[in-house]
Protein backbone atom coordinates (compact mmCIF):
# COMPACT_ATOMS: atom_id res chain seq x y z
CA UNK A 1 0.00 0.00 0.00
CA UNK A 2 3.13 2.37 0.76
CA UNK A 3 4.48 1.28 -2.08
CA UNK A 4 1.43 2.06 -4.27
CA UNK A 5 0.83 5.33 -2.57
CA UNK A 6 4.73 6.25 -4.46
CA UNK A 7 2.59 5.69 -8.05
CA UNK A 8 0.48 8.83 -6.67
CA UNK A 9 2.70 10.38 -5.43
CA UNK A 10 4.13 10.09 -9.03
CA UNK A 11 0.94 11.32 -10.71
CA UNK A 12 0.65 14.01 -8.10
CA UNK A 13 4.25 15.06 -9.19
CA UNK A 14 3.76 14.92 -13.14
CA UNK A 15 0.12 17.58 -12.02
CA UNK A 16 1.63 20.07 -9.62
CA UNK A 17 5.01 20.41 -10.99
CA UNK A 18 3.26 21.71 -14.48
CA UNK A 19 2.29 25.88 -15.04
CA UNK A 20 -0.56 25.09 -16.53
CA UNK A 21 -1.93 23.37 -13.20
CA UNK A 22 -1.39 26.51 -11.41
CA UNK A 23 -2.92 28.56 -13.96
CA UNK A 24 -6.10 26.79 -13.84
CA UNK A 25 -5.55 27.49 -10.02
CA UNK A 26 -5.12 31.16 -10.74
CA UNK A 27 -8.37 30.88 -12.31
CA UNK A 28 -10.01 29.09 -9.34
CA UNK A 29 -9.43 31.88 -6.96
CA UNK A 30 -9.79 34.56 -9.69
CA UNK A 31 -13.27 33.96 -10.87
CA UNK A 32 -15.10 34.30 -7.97
CA UNK A 33 -12.77 37.47 -6.44
CA UNK A 34 -13.56 38.94 -9.56
CA UNK A 35 -17.06 38.06 -9.74
CA UNK A 36 -18.17 39.73 -6.07
CA UNK A 37 -15.93 42.56 -6.81
CA UNK A 38 -18.05 43.47 -9.76
CA UNK A 39 -21.04 43.08 -7.77
CA UNK A 40 -20.22 44.80 -4.94
CA UNK A 41 -18.86 47.87 -6.98
CA UNK A 42 -22.18 48.02 -9.12
CA UNK A 43 -25.27 47.12 -6.34
CA UNK A 44 -23.44 47.88 -3.38
CA UNK A 45 -23.09 45.22 -0.59
CA UNK A 46 -26.75 45.53 0.36
CA UNK A 47 -28.20 43.51 -2.45
CA UNK A 48 -27.26 40.40 -1.70
CA UNK A 49 -26.16 38.23 0.55
CA UNK A 50 -22.74 36.11 0.89
CA UNK A 51 -24.34 32.72 0.32
CA UNK A 52 -26.48 33.65 -2.60
CA UNK A 53 -23.32 34.60 -4.36
CA UNK A 54 -21.16 32.17 -3.31
CA UNK A 55 -23.61 29.60 -4.99
CA UNK A 56 -23.65 31.58 -8.21
CA UNK A 57 -19.61 31.50 -7.94
CA UNK A 58 -19.95 28.01 -6.99
CA UNK A 59 -21.89 26.36 -9.93
CA UNK A 60 -19.94 28.22 -12.30
CA UNK A 61 -16.20 27.44 -10.60
CA UNK A 62 -17.01 23.91 -10.63
CA UNK A 63 -17.68 23.87 -14.53
CA UNK A 64 -14.44 25.17 -14.78
CA UNK A 65 -12.71 22.87 -12.42
CA UNK A 66 -14.59 19.89 -14.55
CA UNK A 67 -13.21 20.79 -17.48
CA UNK A 68 -9.77 21.45 -15.88
CA UNK A 69 -9.77 18.08 -14.03
CA UNK A 70 -11.17 16.44 -18.10
CA UNK A 71 -7.90 17.94 -19.33
CA UNK A 72 -5.92 16.36 -16.45
CA UNK A 73 -7.86 13.08 -16.74
CA UNK A 74 -6.47 13.63 -20.89
CA UNK A 75 -3.47 14.42 -20.31
CA UNK A 76 -2.37 11.82 -17.73
CA UNK A 77 -2.90 8.87 -19.70
CA UNK A 78 -3.33 10.20 -23.07
CA UNK A 79 -0.67 12.49 -22.61
CA UNK A 80 1.39 9.49 -21.41
CA UNK A 81 1.04 8.07 -25.36
CA UNK A 82 1.53 11.57 -27.32
CA UNK A 83 4.73 12.04 -24.79
CA UNK A 84 6.33 8.17 -25.56
CA UNK A 85 6.67 8.15 -21.80
CA UNK A 86 4.21 5.26 -21.79
CA UNK A 87 7.12 2.70 -22.91
CA UNK A 88 8.72 4.06 -19.62
CA UNK A 89 6.10 3.86 -17.33
CA UNK A 90 4.81 0.26 -18.26
CA UNK A 91 8.14 -0.95 -18.01
CA UNK A 92 8.07 -1.46 -13.80
CA UNK A 93 7.60 -3.75 -11.73
CA UNK A 94 3.86 -2.51 -11.67
CA UNK A 95 0.77 -3.97 -13.09
CA UNK A 96 -0.87 -1.96 -15.56
CA UNK A 97 -4.02 -1.49 -13.53
CA UNK A 98 -2.37 -0.30 -10.66
CA UNK A 99 -0.60 2.16 -12.96
CA UNK A 100 -4.15 3.21 -14.10
CA UNK A 101 -5.78 3.41 -10.65
CA UNK A 102 -2.77 5.88 -9.36
CA UNK A 103 -3.46 8.16 -12.44
CA UNK A 104 -7.70 7.58 -11.84
CA UNK A 105 -6.80 8.83 -8.04
CA UNK A 106 -4.50 11.40 -9.03
CA UNK A 107 -7.02 12.97 -10.89
CA UNK A 108 -10.20 12.78 -8.43
CA UNK A 109 -7.47 14.42 -5.80
CA UNK A 110 -7.05 17.05 -8.42
CA UNK A 111 -10.90 17.37 -8.83
CA UNK A 112 -11.18 17.37 -4.78
CA UNK A 113 -8.27 20.21 -4.15
CA UNK A 114 -9.96 22.95 -6.05
CA UNK A 115 -13.38 21.95 -4.92
CA UNK A 116 -11.71 22.51 -1.29
CA UNK A 117 -10.01 25.71 -2.80
CA UNK A 118 -13.53 26.59 -4.47
CA UNK A 119 -14.95 26.48 -0.82
CA UNK A 120 -12.35 28.38 0.26
CA UNK A 121 -12.39 31.33 -1.36
CA UNK A 122 -15.64 31.43 -2.59
CA UNK A 123 -17.12 31.38 1.00
CA UNK A 124 -14.23 34.13 2.53
CA UNK A 125 -14.51 36.20 -0.51
CA UNK A 126 -17.90 37.07 0.40
CA UNK A 127 -18.22 37.09 3.92
CA UNK A 128 -15.35 39.34 3.80
CA UNK A 129 -17.16 41.91 1.11
CA UNK A 130 -20.74 41.31 2.16
CA UNK A 131 -20.74 40.23 5.58
CA UNK A 132 -21.88 36.64 7.13
CA UNK A 133 -25.70 36.19 7.07
CA UNK A 134 -26.71 33.32 9.39
CA UNK A 135 -30.51 33.44 8.27
CA UNK A 136 -30.33 33.93 4.55
CA UNK A 137 -33.07 34.75 2.55
CA UNK A 138 -33.06 33.95 -1.23
CA UNK A 139 -31.12 31.33 -1.23
CA UNK A 140 -32.71 28.32 -0.72
CA UNK A 141 -35.73 27.86 -2.90
CA UNK A 142 -39.21 27.09 -1.53
CA UNK A 143 -39.45 23.95 -3.31
CA UNK A 144 -36.08 22.29 -1.94
CA UNK A 145 -36.24 19.57 0.33
CA UNK A 146 -34.06 21.56 2.93
CA UNK A 147 -36.25 24.65 2.74
CA UNK A 148 -35.82 26.78 5.80
CA UNK A 149 -32.39 25.12 6.95
CA UNK A 150 -28.99 26.20 7.23
CA UNK A 151 -27.24 27.15 4.70
CA UNK A 152 -24.25 25.39 5.59
CA UNK A 153 -26.72 21.73 5.15
CA UNK A 154 -27.74 23.80 1.39
CA UNK A 155 -24.05 24.28 0.49
CA UNK A 156 -22.80 20.88 1.78
CA UNK A 157 -25.46 19.33 -0.36
CA UNK A 158 -24.85 21.03 -3.33
CA UNK A 159 -20.99 20.46 -3.46
CA UNK A 160 -22.27 16.80 -2.95
CA UNK A 161 -24.29 16.46 -5.95
CA UNK A 162 -21.97 18.79 -8.27
CA UNK A 163 -19.42 16.66 -7.06
CA UNK A 164 -21.30 13.01 -8.03
CA UNK A 165 -21.46 14.48 -11.36
CA UNK A 166 -18.30 16.06 -11.71
CA UNK A 167 -16.71 12.72 -10.79
CA UNK A 168 -19.20 11.02 -13.86
CA UNK A 169 -17.84 13.12 -16.65
CA UNK A 170 -14.20 12.82 -15.54
CA UNK A 171 -14.44 9.10 -15.61
CA UNK A 172 -16.45 9.72 -18.92
CA UNK A 173 -13.14 11.95 -20.40
CA UNK A 174 -10.71 9.55 -18.32
CA UNK A 175 -12.28 6.45 -20.70
CA UNK A 176 -11.47 8.74 -23.64
CA UNK A 177 -7.70 9.03 -22.59
CA UNK A 178 -7.18 5.51 -21.25
CA UNK A 179 -9.17 3.29 -24.20
CA UNK A 180 -8.84 5.51 -26.94
CA UNK A 181 -5.80 7.42 -25.90
CA UNK A 182 -7.15 10.76 -27.29
CA UNK A 183 -6.89 13.79 -25.39
CA UNK A 184 -8.67 15.85 -27.63
CA UNK A 185 -11.76 13.66 -27.91
CA UNK A 186 -11.86 13.00 -24.37
CA UNK A 187 -11.46 17.00 -23.25
CA UNK A 188 -13.98 17.87 -26.30
CA UNK A 189 -16.83 15.26 -25.44
CA UNK A 190 -16.58 16.09 -21.88
CA UNK A 191 -17.17 19.23 -22.01
CA UNK A 192 -19.87 18.28 -24.63
CA UNK A 193 -21.53 16.25 -21.86
CA UNK A 194 -21.05 18.98 -19.39
CA UNK A 195 -22.90 21.53 -20.99
CA UNK A 196 -25.48 19.62 -23.12
CA UNK A 197 -26.59 17.65 -20.78
CA UNK A 198 -29.61 20.27 -19.43
CA UNK A 199 -30.53 20.72 -22.95
CA UNK A 200 -30.45 17.32 -24.15
CA UNK A 201 -32.48 15.95 -21.18
CA UNK A 202 -35.04 19.22 -21.81
CA UNK A 203 -35.24 17.66 -25.53
CA UNK A 204 -35.86 14.27 -24.29
CA UNK A 205 -38.47 14.69 -21.77
CA UNK A 206 -40.44 15.58 -24.84
CA UNK A 207 -41.01 12.14 -25.73
CA UNK A 208 -42.76 10.05 -23.99
CA UNK A 209 -40.47 6.66 -24.32
CA UNK A 210 -39.72 4.96 -20.99
CA UNK A 211 -36.13 4.56 -21.96
CA UNK A 212 -35.50 7.93 -21.48
CA UNK A 213 -35.22 7.63 -18.05
CA UNK A 214 -31.81 5.47 -18.45
CA UNK A 215 -30.24 8.18 -20.51
CA UNK A 216 -26.65 9.50 -18.77
CA UNK A 217 -27.74 13.04 -19.50
CA UNK A 218 -30.72 14.11 -17.63
CA UNK A 219 -29.09 12.68 -14.48
CA UNK A 220 -26.50 14.45 -14.40
CA UNK A 221 -28.58 17.82 -13.42
CA UNK A 222 -28.87 16.48 -9.58
CA UNK A 223 -29.11 20.04 -8.70
CA UNK A 224 -32.57 19.64 -9.72
CA UNK A 225 -33.58 17.71 -6.58
CA UNK A 226 -32.17 19.80 -4.15
CA UNK A 227 -34.07 23.00 -5.86
CA UNK A 228 -36.98 22.15 -7.16
CA UNK A 229 -37.32 18.81 -5.32
CA UNK A 230 -38.06 16.07 -8.57
CA UNK A 231 -36.28 15.23 -11.27
CA UNK A 232 -34.42 16.70 -13.79
CA UNK A 233 -37.35 15.20 -16.10
CA UNK A 234 -40.52 16.88 -16.15
CA UNK A 235 -42.34 14.13 -17.38
CA UNK A 236 -40.78 11.41 -16.32
CA UNK A 237 -40.70 11.61 -12.30
CA UNK A 238 -37.77 10.00 -10.59
CA UNK A 239 -36.22 10.03 -7.58
CA UNK A 240 -32.56 10.71 -6.73
CA UNK A 241 -31.89 7.33 -5.37
CA UNK A 242 -32.60 6.42 -9.36
CA UNK A 243 -30.20 9.08 -10.81
CA UNK A 244 -27.55 7.86 -8.37
CA UNK A 245 -28.05 4.38 -9.22
CA UNK A 246 -28.05 5.04 -12.70
CA UNK A 247 -25.35 7.56 -12.65
CA UNK A 248 -23.41 4.52 -11.21
CA UNK A 249 -24.27 1.81 -13.45
CA UNK A 250 -22.28 4.86 -16.02
CA UNK A 251 -19.56 5.09 -13.77
CA UNK A 252 -19.05 1.27 -13.48
CA UNK A 253 -19.56 1.15 -17.47
CA UNK A 254 -16.79 3.75 -17.99
CA UNK A 255 -14.22 2.54 -15.50
CA UNK A 256 -14.69 -0.95 -17.24
CA UNK A 257 -13.82 0.14 -20.69
CA UNK A 258 -10.86 2.44 -19.74
CA UNK A 259 -9.27 -0.79 -17.60
CA UNK A 260 -10.20 -3.38 -20.06
CA UNK A 261 -8.85 -1.94 -23.02
CA UNK A 262 -6.09 0.04 -21.25
CA UNK A 263 -4.48 -3.72 -19.29
CA UNK A 264 -4.93 -5.38 -22.96
CA UNK A 265 -3.54 -3.36 -25.48
CA UNK A 266 -0.34 -3.64 -27.17
CA UNK A 267 1.58 -0.30 -26.87
CA UNK A 268 3.03 0.21 -30.01
CA UNK A 269 4.50 3.35 -32.56
CA UNK B 1 28.13 -21.49 -22.16
CA UNK B 2 26.85 -23.77 -19.12
CA UNK B 3 25.45 -20.94 -17.68
CA UNK B 4 22.00 -20.23 -17.24
CA UNK B 5 20.71 -17.59 -19.65
CA UNK B 6 18.96 -14.58 -18.98
CA UNK B 7 17.13 -14.02 -21.37
CA UNK B 8 15.49 -17.12 -23.73
CA UNK B 9 13.04 -16.72 -26.15
CA UNK B 10 11.22 -19.56 -27.61
CA UNK B 11 9.21 -20.21 -30.71
CA UNK B 12 8.16 -15.99 -30.15
CA UNK B 13 5.62 -15.58 -32.52
CA UNK B 14 3.69 -12.58 -33.21
CA UNK B 15 0.31 -12.19 -35.20
CA UNK B 16 -1.51 -8.93 -35.86
CA UNK B 17 -4.84 -9.91 -37.65
CA UNK B 18 -3.37 -12.35 -40.77
CA UNK B 19 0.08 -10.65 -40.99
CA UNK B 20 2.89 -12.57 -39.25
CA UNK B 21 5.30 -10.30 -37.75
CA UNK B 22 7.24 -12.33 -35.89
CA UNK B 23 7.74 -15.89 -36.67
CA UNK B 24 9.03 -18.23 -34.32
CA UNK B 25 12.06 -16.82 -33.16
CA UNK B 26 14.50 -18.74 -30.47
CA UNK B 27 17.03 -17.40 -28.93
CA UNK B 28 19.51 -17.06 -25.68
CA UNK B 29 21.16 -14.58 -24.02
CA UNK B 30 24.01 -15.28 -21.52
CA UNK B 31 24.59 -12.83 -18.44
CA UNK B 32 27.81 -10.61 -19.12
CA UNK B 33 27.06 -10.76 -22.96
CA UNK B 34 26.48 -7.89 -25.11
CA UNK B 35 23.78 -9.42 -27.93
CA UNK B 36 22.81 -7.98 -30.82
CA UNK B 37 19.97 -7.58 -32.35
CA UNK B 38 20.07 -6.46 -36.15
CA UNK B 39 18.09 -6.21 -38.86
CA UNK B 40 16.51 -4.39 -41.65
CA UNK B 41 14.00 -1.47 -41.27
CA UNK B 42 10.62 -3.44 -40.39
CA UNK B 43 12.35 -6.73 -40.01
CA UNK B 44 10.46 -6.81 -36.19
CA UNK B 45 13.45 -5.56 -34.00
CA UNK B 46 11.24 -3.48 -31.87
CA UNK B 47 8.57 -5.76 -32.04
CA UNK B 48 10.40 -8.34 -30.49
CA UNK B 49 11.49 -5.74 -27.63
CA UNK B 50 8.35 -4.67 -26.84
CA UNK B 51 7.38 -8.04 -26.28
CA UNK B 52 10.31 -9.08 -24.08
CA UNK B 53 9.55 -6.10 -21.81
CA UNK B 54 5.52 -6.43 -21.92
CA UNK B 55 4.53 -3.65 -24.45
CA UNK B 56 2.93 -6.16 -26.65
CA UNK B 57 1.65 -9.58 -25.97
CA UNK B 58 3.12 -12.62 -27.26
CA UNK B 59 0.64 -14.80 -30.26
CA UNK B 60 2.10 -17.77 -29.00
CA UNK B 61 6.13 -19.04 -27.99
CA UNK B 62 6.79 -17.69 -24.89
CA UNK B 63 9.91 -15.60 -23.10
CA UNK B 64 11.61 -15.90 -19.68
CA UNK B 65 13.96 -13.81 -17.76
CA UNK B 66 16.08 -14.94 -15.10
CA UNK B 67 13.55 -17.85 -15.76
CA UNK B 68 10.38 -15.89 -15.25
CA UNK B 69 8.31 -15.73 -17.95
CA UNK B 70 6.90 -11.91 -18.98
CA UNK B 71 3.56 -13.48 -19.70
CA UNK B 72 2.77 -15.19 -16.29
CA UNK B 73 5.30 -13.80 -13.83
CA UNK B 74 6.10 -10.08 -15.57
CA UNK B 75 6.61 -8.34 -12.42
CA UNK B 76 9.33 -11.01 -11.49
CA UNK B 77 10.81 -11.02 -14.90
CA UNK B 78 10.70 -6.82 -15.46
CA UNK B 79 12.21 -6.02 -12.11
CA UNK B 80 15.23 -7.45 -13.63
CA UNK B 81 15.26 -5.27 -16.67
CA UNK B 82 15.98 -2.35 -17.29
CA UNK B 83 15.10 -0.67 -21.05
CA UNK B 84 15.01 1.95 -23.50
CA UNK B 85 12.36 1.44 -26.43
CA UNK B 86 13.24 3.57 -29.54
CA UNK B 87 13.87 7.26 -28.09
CA UNK B 88 14.63 8.23 -24.35
CA UNK B 89 11.10 9.73 -24.05
CA UNK B 90 11.11 11.85 -20.72
CA UNK B 91 9.01 14.20 -19.04
CA UNK B 92 10.19 17.20 -20.55
CA UNK B 93 8.14 19.71 -18.34
CA UNK B 94 10.17 17.75 -15.01
CA UNK B 95 14.27 18.45 -14.39
CA UNK B 96 16.33 15.25 -15.16
CA UNK B 97 16.69 15.02 -11.54
CA UNK B 98 12.85 14.77 -10.89
CA UNK B 99 12.52 12.19 -13.83
CA UNK B 100 15.18 9.80 -12.03
CA UNK B 101 12.79 10.06 -8.70
CA UNK B 102 10.09 9.48 -10.91
CA UNK B 103 11.26 5.93 -12.22
CA UNK B 104 13.18 5.42 -9.00
CA UNK B 105 9.80 5.59 -6.75
CA UNK B 106 8.57 2.56 -9.05
CA UNK B 107 11.15 0.12 -7.96
CA UNK B 108 11.47 -0.98 -4.41
CA UNK B 109 14.71 0.64 -2.43
CA UNK B 110 16.43 2.82 -5.17
CA UNK B 111 17.97 5.30 -2.13
CA UNK B 112 18.74 9.13 -3.18
CA UNK B 113 22.85 7.87 -3.27
CA UNK B 114 22.04 5.63 -5.85
CA UNK B 115 20.48 8.07 -8.14
CA UNK B 116 23.37 10.60 -7.06
CA UNK B 117 25.61 7.75 -8.34
CA UNK B 118 24.13 6.84 -11.62
CA UNK B 119 23.75 10.58 -12.36
CA UNK B 120 27.62 10.30 -11.52
CA UNK B 121 28.52 7.28 -13.98
CA UNK B 122 26.52 8.93 -16.86
CA UNK B 123 27.84 12.44 -16.08
CA UNK B 124 24.94 14.65 -15.70
CA UNK B 125 25.86 16.08 -12.57
CA UNK B 126 25.92 19.68 -13.79
CA UNK B 127 22.84 19.73 -15.52
CA UNK B 128 20.68 17.00 -13.32
CA UNK B 129 18.54 19.85 -12.11
CA UNK B 130 17.64 21.61 -15.49
CA UNK B 131 14.47 21.22 -17.20
CA UNK B 132 14.73 18.20 -19.63
CA UNK B 133 12.94 20.35 -22.90
CA UNK B 134 16.56 21.88 -22.41
CA UNK B 135 18.72 19.09 -22.93
CA UNK B 136 20.28 18.22 -26.16
CA UNK B 137 19.44 14.47 -27.51
CA UNK B 138 22.68 13.02 -26.30
CA UNK B 139 21.92 14.43 -22.57
CA UNK B 140 18.37 12.41 -22.63
CA UNK B 141 20.00 9.68 -23.97
CA UNK B 142 22.50 9.62 -21.41
CA UNK B 143 19.25 10.24 -18.75
CA UNK B 144 17.76 7.24 -20.52
CA UNK B 145 20.74 5.21 -19.75
CA UNK B 146 20.13 6.22 -16.20
CA UNK B 147 16.82 5.56 -16.09
CA UNK B 148 17.49 2.13 -17.24
CA UNK B 149 20.20 1.35 -14.57
CA UNK B 150 18.76 3.02 -11.80
CA UNK B 151 17.72 -0.34 -10.12
CA UNK B 152 21.04 -2.55 -11.27
CA UNK B 153 18.86 -4.80 -13.58
CA UNK B 154 20.83 -7.85 -14.78
CA UNK B 155 19.57 -7.78 -18.52
CA UNK B 156 20.02 -4.06 -19.90
CA UNK B 157 17.51 -3.98 -23.16
CA UNK B 158 18.09 -0.93 -25.80
CA UNK B 159 16.28 -0.37 -28.79
CA UNK B 160 18.25 1.58 -31.57
CA UNK B 161 20.20 3.44 -28.95
CA UNK B 162 22.63 5.35 -31.05
CA UNK B 163 19.50 6.38 -33.30
CA UNK B 164 20.80 10.53 -33.38
CA UNK B 165 23.83 10.48 -31.17
CA UNK B 166 27.35 11.77 -32.75
CA UNK B 167 30.28 10.17 -32.76
CA UNK B 168 31.58 10.97 -29.44
CA UNK B 169 28.26 10.06 -28.09
CA UNK B 170 27.99 6.59 -29.90
CA UNK B 171 31.29 5.68 -28.87
CA UNK B 172 30.81 7.04 -25.20
CA UNK B 173 27.74 4.34 -25.20
CA UNK B 174 29.33 1.52 -26.44
CA UNK B 175 32.35 2.11 -23.86
CA UNK B 176 29.98 2.28 -20.93
CA UNK B 177 28.22 -0.86 -22.58
CA UNK B 178 31.03 -2.75 -22.50
CA UNK B 179 32.02 -1.87 -19.45
CA UNK B 180 28.66 -2.64 -17.74
CA UNK B 181 29.00 -6.10 -19.34
CA UNK B 182 31.92 -6.82 -18.15
CA UNK B 183 32.31 -4.94 -14.67
CA UNK B 184 28.54 -5.68 -13.51
CA UNK B 185 28.12 -8.51 -15.57
CA UNK B 186 24.86 -6.96 -17.28
CA UNK B 187 23.43 -8.46 -20.33
CA UNK B 188 23.06 -6.17 -22.63
CA UNK B 189 20.47 -6.96 -25.64
CA UNK B 190 21.02 -4.28 -28.30
CA UNK B 191 18.86 -3.61 -31.75
CA UNK B 192 20.67 -1.75 -34.44
CA UNK B 193 20.60 -1.70 -38.39
CA UNK B 194 23.65 0.03 -38.11
CA UNK B 195 26.18 -2.72 -38.58
CA UNK B 196 29.30 -1.79 -38.22
CA UNK B 197 28.25 -0.22 -34.86
CA UNK B 198 27.15 -3.75 -33.48
CA UNK B 199 30.33 -5.02 -34.81
CA UNK B 200 32.33 -2.66 -32.59
CA UNK B 201 30.00 -3.35 -29.52
CA UNK B 202 28.61 -6.72 -29.76
CA UNK B 203 29.44 -10.42 -28.80
CA UNK B 204 26.93 -12.24 -30.96
CA UNK B 205 24.61 -11.05 -32.95
CA UNK B 206 21.14 -11.94 -34.55
CA UNK B 207 20.03 -11.39 -37.74
CA UNK B 208 15.88 -10.91 -38.05
CA UNK B 209 14.58 -11.20 -41.64
CA UNK B 210 10.66 -10.36 -42.34
CA UNK B 211 10.05 -11.86 -38.75
CA UNK B 212 12.58 -14.99 -39.21
CA UNK B 213 15.17 -15.58 -37.12
CA UNK B 214 17.88 -16.26 -39.55
CA UNK B 215 20.90 -16.63 -38.11
CA UNK B 216 23.07 -16.32 -35.38
CA UNK B 217 26.52 -15.57 -34.77
CA UNK B 218 30.28 -14.51 -32.57
CA UNK B 219 31.84 -11.60 -33.79
CA UNK B 220 35.27 -12.60 -32.27
CA UNK B 221 34.96 -15.78 -34.26
CA UNK B 222 34.96 -14.23 -37.81
CA UNK B 223 38.39 -12.36 -36.66
CA UNK B 224 40.02 -15.16 -35.09
CA UNK B 225 40.66 -17.29 -38.39
CA UNK B 226 43.82 -15.72 -39.06
CA UNK B 227 45.94 -18.20 -40.28
CA UNK B 228 43.87 -19.54 -42.77
CA UNK B 229 43.79 -18.33 -46.58
CA UNK B 230 42.37 -15.22 -47.33
CA UNK B 231 41.81 -12.74 -49.70
CA UNK B 232 45.04 -10.05 -49.84
CA UNK B 233 44.94 -7.37 -51.19
CA UNK B 234 47.83 -5.68 -52.82
CA UNK B 235 48.42 -1.90 -53.54
CA UNK B 236 50.75 -1.55 -56.72
CA UNK B 237 52.14 1.13 -58.98
CA UNK B 238 51.92 -1.88 -62.07
CA UNK B 239 48.79 -3.89 -61.04
CA UNK B 240 49.04 -5.79 -64.83
CA UNK B 241 52.98 -6.34 -64.60
CA UNK B 242 52.82 -7.62 -61.43
CA UNK B 243 49.85 -9.92 -62.47
CA UNK B 244 52.54 -10.87 -64.79
CA UNK B 245 55.47 -11.66 -62.84
CA UNK B 246 52.72 -13.96 -60.49
CA UNK B 247 52.18 -15.84 -63.30
CA UNK B 248 52.25 -19.60 -62.15
CA UNK B 249 52.00 -18.31 -58.54
CA UNK B 250 48.18 -19.18 -58.68
CA UNK B 251 44.57 -17.04 -58.87
CA UNK B 252 45.95 -13.70 -58.86
CA UNK B 253 43.11 -11.31 -60.16
CA UNK B 254 42.83 -7.47 -60.75
CA UNK B 255 39.60 -5.66 -58.65
CA UNK B 256 39.26 -2.18 -58.62
CA UNK B 257 42.80 -1.98 -59.53
CA UNK B 258 44.36 -3.91 -56.70
CA UNK B 259 46.10 -6.86 -57.27
CA UNK B 260 43.94 -9.68 -55.58
CA UNK B 261 45.76 -12.78 -54.58
CA UNK B 262 44.35 -15.80 -52.23
CA UNK B 263 47.33 -16.21 -49.86
CA UNK B 264 48.22 -17.54 -46.03
CA UNK B 265 50.47 -15.15 -44.11
CA UNK B 266 53.35 -17.08 -45.52
CA UNK B 267 52.40 -16.73 -49.35
CA UNK B 268 51.47 -13.05 -48.59
CA UNK B 269 54.88 -12.94 -47.61
CA UNK B 270 56.54 -14.67 -50.80
CA UNK B 271 54.48 -12.84 -52.65
CA UNK B 272 55.26 -9.47 -51.81
CA UNK B 273 59.57 -10.27 -52.47
CA UNK B 274 58.75 -11.53 -55.27
CA UNK B 275 57.19 -8.33 -56.53
CA UNK B 276 59.72 -5.80 -54.71
CA UNK B 277 62.54 -8.03 -56.62
CA UNK B 278 60.70 -7.44 -59.70
CA UNK B 279 60.55 -3.82 -59.04
CA UNK B 280 57.18 -3.31 -58.43
CA UNK B 281 56.57 -0.27 -56.03
CA UNK B 282 54.29 -2.35 -53.86
CA UNK B 283 52.03 0.39 -51.68
CA UNK B 284 50.49 -1.17 -49.23
CA UNK B 285 49.01 -4.84 -48.39
CA UNK B 286 45.96 -5.76 -46.61
CA UNK B 287 43.53 -8.58 -45.89
CA UNK B 288 40.02 -8.18 -47.32
CA UNK B 289 38.10 -8.96 -44.39
CA UNK B 290 34.77 -9.65 -44.65
CA UNK B 291 32.73 -6.64 -42.82
CA UNK B 292 29.74 -7.62 -40.66
CA UNK B 293 28.02 -5.52 -43.61
CA UNK B 294 28.86 -8.20 -46.26
CA UNK B 295 27.82 -10.71 -44.85
CA UNK B 296 24.62 -9.45 -43.77
CA UNK B 297 23.58 -8.61 -47.02
CA UNK B 298 24.87 -11.71 -48.38
CA UNK B 299 22.58 -13.44 -45.39
CA UNK B 300 19.65 -11.46 -46.16
CA UNK B 301 19.93 -10.54 -49.81
CA UNK B 302 18.44 -7.83 -50.40
CA UNK B 303 16.13 -5.43 -47.97
CA UNK B 304 12.52 -6.04 -49.30
CA UNK B 305 10.18 -4.52 -46.43
CA UNK B 306 7.81 -7.56 -45.43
Amino acid sequence: MADFWKLVQNENMKIYRRPRTWIMFGFVVLVPVLISVLVAVMDGTDSMNNWELMRLESSIVFQLITVFAVVKAADSVAGEFTWGTIKLLLIRPWSRSSILLSKYISVLLFSLLFIAVCFAVTFTVNVAIFGYDASPKGLIPETSPLAGGSPWTYMGASYLLLFVSQIVIVTFGFMFSAAFRSSGLAIGLSIFLLLSGSLISGLLSLTGKAWIKFVLFPHLQLMSYLDSGTGPLPNHPTTLGFSLAVLAVYFVLFNLVSWTVFCKRDVAG
Amino acid sequence: MSQAPIVRLQEVTKRIGSRTIIDRVSLDVQPGEVFGFLGPNGSGKTTTIRMMVGLMSLTSGDITIAGHSVKTAFRQAISRVGAIVENPEMYKFLTGYQNLVHFARMNPAITKARIDEVVELVGLQKRIHDKVKKYSLGMRQRLGVAQAILHRPSLLVLDEPTNGLDPAGIRELRDYLRLLAREEGTAVFVSSHLLSEMELMCDRVAILQQGKLIDIRSIGAQTESSSAAEEVLFEVDQPDAALGILEGQGAGRIVDGLLTITADRDLTAAVNRRLVEAGIRVYGIRKKTKSLEDQFLEVTGSDTIG
